[in-house]
């Protein structure tokens, strides 16, 4: 049993990889075929999971934070613009990581989803409703740069994008826009959206990307090509591998 | 069955491939052992058969794979390999296992419905099997694993042994024709343990290829072994009772845990009477003598209760400076319940019974839980840094060195393999001023080589003056670095006393569920001492300490 | 909430268990939009009341469990009220402290809590009564949600029961990778004088910790207490999702080599979908209607536009 000759070195005259190790992470087989379709098993399970872990973290929180919001009375309705942003932020994080059109939407409503049918929460199946127009808020910024840019920018336009979808649905539900307070409202929903939802998302999927977690995502193959040194700017996303811009 | 030419494997981060031209060729029916040192791609080379490297994992590959008639790597230079995004003759992942099964360690990454029917069945689902047909061969399935009772269970209540007896029901539901096994056993306790191999043993004639560490525990192994070297590449390939002896020596010197013939072998020794003249009285190593001073921590009487459940009934332990402590026990038998009290983790209570004394720090059981920084070294500094220790940077290279992290500093402690972070969480905890260290499971994933170098770094801190408490399902290590054991039987304190003296007591072992792997049961019949036999034996066939390192995950 | 655990009905057999979990789903989400444009408090109050007796009778939820979840959300429907009294233009009625509470603002407020009561007294009956994952087979039986969806949705539940638990491991892992004590000037640590004077704990050790009664320091008893700064509960967040999300990319492998996602496939144990649950939307969102109808011809019933139209 002797084993060829391994490849030594790129670009040695070994046998020849099966992709091309010059662009792009060398695959080979249907899954590169599926990345042009719809979001994978994986990037599904991985939006779930974000889901879960940030809908976990803030029922916790939001244990908390409901006797709180009661001590301060009138103002207690107004501070819960404050926390907004991090129940936002799965979108923008789900978008930084998976790169693909609908991914901040579909965070939004899996989160929403596991928040409704297995934690349990008072505002019921319109939570799902919240989420779509939250995520799709979050979205909106990502979709101008048509998913090629991640620089801090498009992060703070997406806190904002999203903070006014987030706003609008809430002036539906709860008559906001013949209240006194509108101003202050939106103000601390921009300022969280940008906060907790733009600037965290781009903050955690740094880190994150530095766990070697995500190696296997579009964010980690964006880092491996930035890496391998076409100079550019790492903040943002090199365009997508010559065999997704078909899709 | 499986046709494996010229497979090689670089992972994106990685300097080098991590498989280098393999050749294997599986016949129908034939089972498989895969050996090699850690970072030689045995792992790797079974997610290339299951497909999943590199469809779901990012690598370059060069070769051509097929399995079960599949094709699964296509190499380009032949007919029909042509640009891999389009790879017509690829098969996916979920194709692929409509012939090829895997099982992997953790059943918490592999069981993923709520309910153990759904889990069995979720295979069948996906192969459109009509519904009618599903129920009765989950039925079969469970029972075939000796697990049919567990068939109306909840996923997340099951213990390690029974879920991973779930994961093999429901990898071979769907009558799989390959089984690819990736230590299957390797959290698993010795009853789990010895179950688990039992069923996989018993899953019909099918090619399986397995990788596992424990061969001297688990019975009959395959009857081929395969070997891969430090670099990827086959070694050897041929008979187990063969080759495992040819290779012995290799082996043992790369930080392969071998069966004891071969270990004997390795050592160039037919019988451990013959290690009599290395492992003599004032042998290095000998245990420093009981003190009569007062113990650094005494816990007396300590009691837990989960629900209606008694996890720990009156135990009480000394620690000794200088001295090290293995507590043994299957799972489920309060280790580390005990090792959680001992460091002040529990709330306190009526009957919790008192800890008194020093301070206690504690490596638990999942290295990453207790990552708290973005580089190892870092993570190395946090304590003393915390603690305003003087010459930070000095005790940080220390213990890099002592615990065989050089040269990972400036990673992502996330980065690191398994084993490497289980070294990583002992040594960030020994540069601390503990005056007690306990430790739980510190050697789980380990390979020999780095097994040996824990054990070192846990009798150095004994010999510091420190007091060390460490839980172990492995009594090897146990008779290695124990002066004393305590051996904890459904919370309850069966035996506490010398190492030696408790693990030649047939009937303590007995009732505790424990049994001896063959090495200590040869020891028992030699009348050597145990330590000096363990390290006489470990010396003759440890290689050079410049070993290959090992790659980062 | 639920008492049991995350996504796990009541143990009990009732009507309500017995609905198909997606019509229920889509009564509820039916119920609470209709809602959106009633203002009145009226309309929402009736509503509540009766939803109360139709769950705590269908549903077989006990009166103590029906009260305690009221609770939870009370906090939130008591701060919608309070604000919306003191934002509200028209006429002043009293005052909240320093602001003036008018009718308008007291009518809407009253509303919008009462809404908020009604949709989560109703949510909390849809938990107690059904199973999520059952829930999901059914969406993806019934409202045709695709295997990968479904099954992502699914690990992340198998993720979710496992959370709390490794929460608190985290916390409490990273709790003990506290030094034992910040070092004082000059003295070396105990465990080396230990070691150089060849004695358990020396005498100046225990010295050394004021608190230490005699030569024994006390620590058990309170237990142990976790850093709660920021930044402690920080790190653990991020260790959570990290190991989290690691387990995840494995779940999902484990999924596809299990063939997920291998084309057409079958429900082992469907859910059931039939008259009695078309009976049951029928009944919920008739009564809804009849209930807003007869706040019409009462004239108490308003909506955003005839408020302040």
């Amino acid at each position: 049993m002797s084993a060829p000759a391994a490849p030594t070195g790129s670009g040695a005259t070994g046998p020849a990889p099966t992709g091309p190790t010059t662009a792009g992470p060398a695959t080979a087989g249907p899954t590169t075929a599926q990345r042009r379709r719809g979001l994978t098993l994986q990037e599904l399970v991985l939006v779930a999971a974000l889901g879960v872990v940030f809908g976990f973290l803030y029922w916790a929180l939001v244990q908390a934070w409901a006797w709180l919001q009661l001590a301060m009375g009138p103002l207690g309705d107004l501070a819960q613009h404050v926390l907004i942003g991090g129940w936002m932020v799965v979108a923008p994080l789900a978008l930084y990581i998976v790169r693909k059109p609908g991914v901040g939407i579909v965070a939004e409503l899996l989160a929403a989803t596991i928040e409704v049918v297995f934690i349990g929460s008072p505002v019921g199946p319109m939570l799902l409703l919240v989420g779509f127009v939250q995520g799709a808020g979050a979205e909106l910024a990502f979709t101008a740069t048509r998913y090629r840019r991640y620089g801090w920018g498009v992060f703070v336009a997406s806190g904002v994008t999203a903070a006014l979808a987030s706003l609008a649905l809430g002036t539906v539900r709860f008559g906001w826009l013949t209240q006194d307070w509108f101003a202050y409202r939106v103000g601390l929903e921009l300022v969280s959206g940008i906060v907790l939802s733009g600037i965290l998302a781009k903050v955690l999927g740094d880190a994150l990307l530095r766990t070697g977690v995500l190696d296997n995502h579009a964010i980690g193959r964006a880092a491996r090509a930035a890496r391998r040194g076409d100079g550019g700017d790492p903040g943002a996303a090199p365009a997508p591998a010559p065999q997704q811009a078909g899709a | 069955m499986i046709e494996v030419r010229g497979l090689s494997v670089r992972f994106p981060r990685a300097e080098g491939p991590v498989l280098r031209g393999v050749d294997l060729d599986v016949a129908d029916g034939e089972r498989v052992l895969l050996l090699g040192p850690s970072g030689s791609g045995k792992s790797t080379l079974l997610r290339v058969l299951a497909g999943i490297v590199p469809q779901t994992v990012d690598a370059d590959v060069w070769g051509s794979v097929r399995v079960a008639g599949a094709p699964v790597v296509v190499d380009p230079a032949r007919p029909g390999g042509t640009d891999p995004g389009q790879a017509p003759g690829v098969t996916d992942v979920p194709t692929l296992a409509r012939r090829v099964a895997t099982l992997t360690q953790n059943p918490a990454d592999q069981l993923c419905l709520p309910t153990v029917r759904d889990e069995v069945a979720f295979a069948l689902e996906n192969r459109a099997v009509p519904a009618e047909q599903i129920g009765p061969r989950v039925h079969a399935a469970l029972t075939s694993v000796g697990a049919g009772h567990l068939a109306d269970r909840r996923t997340s209540e099951l213990s390690g042994g029974e879920g991973q007896r779930v994961a093999l029901a429901a990898a071979l539901v769907a009558d799989p024709e390959v089984l690819l096994l990736d230590e299957p056993t390797a959290l698993l306790d010795p009853v789990g343990a010895r179950d688990v191999a039992d069923a996989v043993r018993s899953a019909g004639a099918r090619t399986s290829v397995l990788i596992e560490h424990r061969l001297d525990e688990l019975g009959e192994l395959p009857a081929r072994l395969v070997v891969l070297d430090a670099h990827g590449g086959v070694r050897a390939d041929g008979a187990t009772a063969v080759v495992v002896l040819d290779e012995a020596r290799a082996l043992a010197a790369e930080g392969v845990w071998l069966p004891l013939a071969a270990e004997l072998r390795a050592a160039g020794v037919t019988s451990l009477d013959a290690l009599a003249p290395d492992a003599g009285p004032g042998a290095p190593g000998a245990a420093l003598p009981r003190t009569t001073a007062a113990p650094l921590l005494r816990a007396h009487g300590l009691g837990v209760r989960r629900g209606t459940r008694t996890v720990l009934d009156g135990v009480s332990l000394d620690v000794h400076a200088g001295r090290v402590t293995a507590v043994l026990g299957l799972n489920g038998s309060g280790k580390s319940t005990l090792l959680h009290a001992l460091a002040g983790l529990l709330p306190g209570g009526p009957d919790a019974g008192t800890v008194t004394g020093a301070r206690v720090g504690m490596v638990f059981q999942q290295p990453e839980h207790q990552l708290l920084t973005r580089t190892v070294r870092d993570e190395v500094a946090y304590g003393p840094r915390r603690a305003r220790l003087p010459d930070v940077d000095g005790r940080v290279e220390r213990a890099l060195r002592e615990h065989v992290l050089d040269g990972l500093a400036d990673h992502d402690p996330f980065r690191l393999s398994g084993g490497q972070q289980r070294r990583l969480s002992l040594a960030a905890m020994a540069v601390c001023d503990h005056e007690v260290l306990v430790a739980d499971e510190p050697t789980f994933g380990q390979d020999r080589r780095t097994t040996r170098a824990t054990a070192r770094a846990l009798t150095a801190l004994a010999r510091e003056g420190r007091g060390v408490v460490l839980v172990t399902h492995d009594l090897r290590l146990a008779g290695l670095v124990a002066d004393d054991v305590l051996v904890l039987h459904a919370g309850r304190v069966l035996a506490h006393g010398p190492a030696e003296a408790v693990l030649a007591d047939d009937d303590v072992l007995a009732r505790a569920g424990l049994r001896l792997p063959p090495l200590l049961a040869a020891w028992r019949t030699t009348g050597l001492p145990l330590r000096p036999l363990l390290e006489a034996l470990d010396a003759r066939t440890a290689g050079s300490p410049a070993a290959q390192p090992e790659r980062v995950a | 909430m639920s008492g049991v655990g995350f996504g796990r009905p009541l143990a009990h057999d009732s009507v309500l268990h017995r609905r198909n979990p997606t019509v229920k789903l889509a009564v509820l989400l039916v119920v609470s939009t209709v809602l959106l444009a009633v203002v009145d408090p009226w309309t929402p109050l009736a509503l509540w009341v009766l939803a109360l007796v139709a769950v705590a009778r269908a549903g077989r939820i006990p009166w103590r469990l029906l009260l305690r979840a009221q609770l939870l959300f009370g906090p939130f429907a008591v701060s919608i009220l309070a604000v919306n009294c003191v934002t509200r233009d028209g006429p002043v009625v009293g005052a909240l402290g320093p602001f003036e509470v008018t009718g308008p603002g007291l009518a809407i407020g009253l509303s919008l809590m009462l809404r908020t009561l009604l949709v989560g007294t109703l949510s909390v009956a849809f938990v107690l009564t059904t199973d999520g994952a059952r829930l999901m087979t059914s969406l993806h039986q019934h409202v045709r949600l695709g295997a990968r969806p479904t099954y992502a949705v699914l690990a992340g539940y198998r993720m979710l029961e496992q959370l709390p638990e490794r929460w608190t491991t985290i916390r409490l892992a990273q709790a003990a990778r506290e030094p034992a004590r910040a070092r004082r000037q000059g003295s070396a640590p105990a465990w080396l004088r230990a070691a150089r004077t060849g004695r358990g704990l020396p005498d100046d050790a225990a010295r050394q910790d004021d608190a230490a009664p005699r030569e024994w320091r006390a620590r058990r008893g309170g237990g142990t207490r976790l850093p709660v700064s920021p930044r402690a509960l920080a790190r653990a967040a991020f260790t959570l999702l990290v190991v989290t999300l690691r387990q995840g990319e494995r779940m999902a492998v484990a999924m596809e080599t299990r063939g997920l996602g291998a084309g057409p496939r079958t429900v082992h144990a469907p859910v059931t979908l039939d008259r009695r649950d078309a009976a049951f939307a029928a009944v919920t969102v008739g009564v809804c209607v009849a209930v807003i109808v007869a706040a019409a011809r009462l004239g108490v019933l308003a909506s955003w536009g005839s408020t302040f139209g």
